[in-house]
């Protein structure tokens, strides 16, 4: 038979993904926003952010009722502290997918914009960073935690010439100083996104290895 | 209604009052642990409930202390009956001296059950529902001490659970058991609650958060604090019983 803590922790894992997969829909309906196709409805988006802060609150109750009742250590330990941890940077995912959807909205001639500083490739990278990182946990499958970190590389580097160049298309344009803004706003966001999932990338490296990789680079990560 | 009740429960050895004025209440298919010092009156109070005190001399009760709604303490209420229905786990493993399916057995026999299938699927059923049937079934002839420690309480209260009581009291029931023993009897006591209401009496506070629903903090006989297990041990509302769980005590 399972014990206790196992079935606490199995539900943990079951919630974390499921939260995660909201998170990632959140991210999709933000890129969909950004690349001007029709969103869902506000009602649809409010609902979702709704379930990810109780789910994000029903994992800080099962981390704590753990921890003061169970006595986790070891691996189950690290997996208490990595949920907790995970839980946060999720949440904070769907906020800032939420955050751009509200941006978008803002930016006008938006379809001409993105295209031309390619900001499509930038969020087609954001959603597969979030589907990977949803995997990696999902799966504890470390192989990808290298995908993630080179995706967000890949991410900040397009999204720092991207944001320059809107900067000089703005000096030269004042008109698209509104929207530029607004558009660097969202690269932004999506650049925390991709953080936190390297965030959480890092949190499933502990959670197997028992070895911390924040503030490190993650080629001396290993 | 409560399966168990205590209404203003006051019990004294002698002059030496041991409990004050208790009343609480317990719920069918719950696990409820009773923490404290030593002394506190946390045994006391458990053995009230199958009524082990009568058998001390110079003790004394007032208030009362229902189970399924009747007053265990009325005249009229058989004690033998009682004690079938309120089986106890002790401390340290106390198998009889006969083989495993005996110590099991015997019980049964001593209550007037001659039918031998009966007693077979009774023995079977309550070493299986110990989780300790794939470890015992090849030698239920065997003397019940060449069981280790732990595999001896599980027995133990396959014993208590093969009369079919319907509540389960348990005396500290780890405390001389290993680790993995202990898990295995913490387990074992999570699975039984969902046809037993079980009061366990234990020193270990951890283990106290693992396995009951429900958390009664002793002192000095008197019962400090009555909640939720996880509200005991996440904010406790007196600062006593945050003392104690904190290990900052005395």
């Amino acid at each position: 038979m399972a014990s206790h803590l196992e079935t606490e922790l199995g539900k943990l894992k079951n919630i974390i993904i499921k939260i995660g997969s909201l998170a990632e829909s959140q991210v999709s309906e933000a890129v969909k926003s950004l690349l001007s196709e029709p969103g869902s409805e506000n009602k649809e988006l409010k609902k979702t952010e709704s379930k990810i802060d109780k789910l994000d609150l029903k994992i800080d109750d099962i981390c704590q009722s753990v921890f003061a009742l169970q006595q986790p250590v070891a691996s189950d330990l690290r997996f208490i502290m990595s949920a907790m941890q995970m839980s946060n940077e999720i949440e904070r995912i769907g906020d800032l997918s939420i955050s751009i959807i509200k941006l978008t909205k803002s930016i006008k001639e938006k379809h001409e914009l993105i295209s031309k500083f390619d900001i499509a490739e930038i969020t087609s990278e954001v959603e597969m960073v979030t589907l990977k990182t949803n995997q990696c946990f999902e799966n504890l499958d470390e192989s990808i935690i290298e995908d993630i970190f080179r995706l967000n590389t890949s991410i900040k580097t397009k999204s720092a010439t991207a944001i320059e160049n809107i900067i000089s298309e703005m000096k030269n344009n004042s008109k698209t100083v509104v929207s530029g803004t607004h558009l660097i706003l969202a690269l932004k966001h999506i650049e925390r996104i991709s953080d936190h999932c390297t965030n959480i990338a890092e949190s499933v490296y502990f959670m197997i290895n028992a070895k911390t990789i924040k503030h490190e680079k993650f080629t001396d990560k290993k | 209604m409560h399966k168990i009740e205590s209404k203003n429960v006051n019990f004294n050895y002698g002059e030496f009052q041991a409990l004050h004025d208790i009343s609480m209440s317990m719920k069918e298919n719950t696990v409820t642990a009773l923490i404290g010092p030593s002394g506190c009156g946390k045994s006391t109070y458990l053995r009230l409930l199958n009524r082990m005190n009568d058998l001390i001399d110079n003790t004394h009760m007032t208030g009362s202390i229902l189970i399924d709604g009747v007053d265990i303490y009325e005249r009229q209420t058989n004690v033998d009956d009682l004690r079938k229905n309120v089986g106890m786990v002790f401390q340290k493993p106390n198998p009889f001296p006969k083989t495993i399916y005996e110590n099991v057995a015997y019980g049964l026999r001593v209550n007037g059950i001659t039918d031998k299938n009966e007693i077979e699927e009774r023995v079977v059923t309550s070493i299986e529902q110990v989780a300790l049937w794939d470890e015992v079934k090849d030698k239920l002839k065997k003397s019940a001490f060449e069981l280790s420690g732990g595999q001896q309480q599980r027995l133990c209260i396959a014993r208590a659970l093969a009369i079919q009581p319907s509540v389960l009291l348990m005396d500290e029931p780890t405390s001389a058991l290993d680790p993995i023993s202990t898990a295995k009897v913490e387990e074992l006591i999570y699975e039984l609650k969902n046809k037993y209401t079980i009061v366990i009496v234990t020193h270990n506070m951890q283990q106290a958060g693992r396995v009951s629903d429900n958390t009664a903090f002793f002192y000095m006989g008197k019962l400090i604090e009555y909640d939720k297990t996880k509200t005991i041990f996440t904010k406790p509302t007196i600062k006593q019983t945050e003392d104690y769980i904190t290990g900052r005590f005395g």
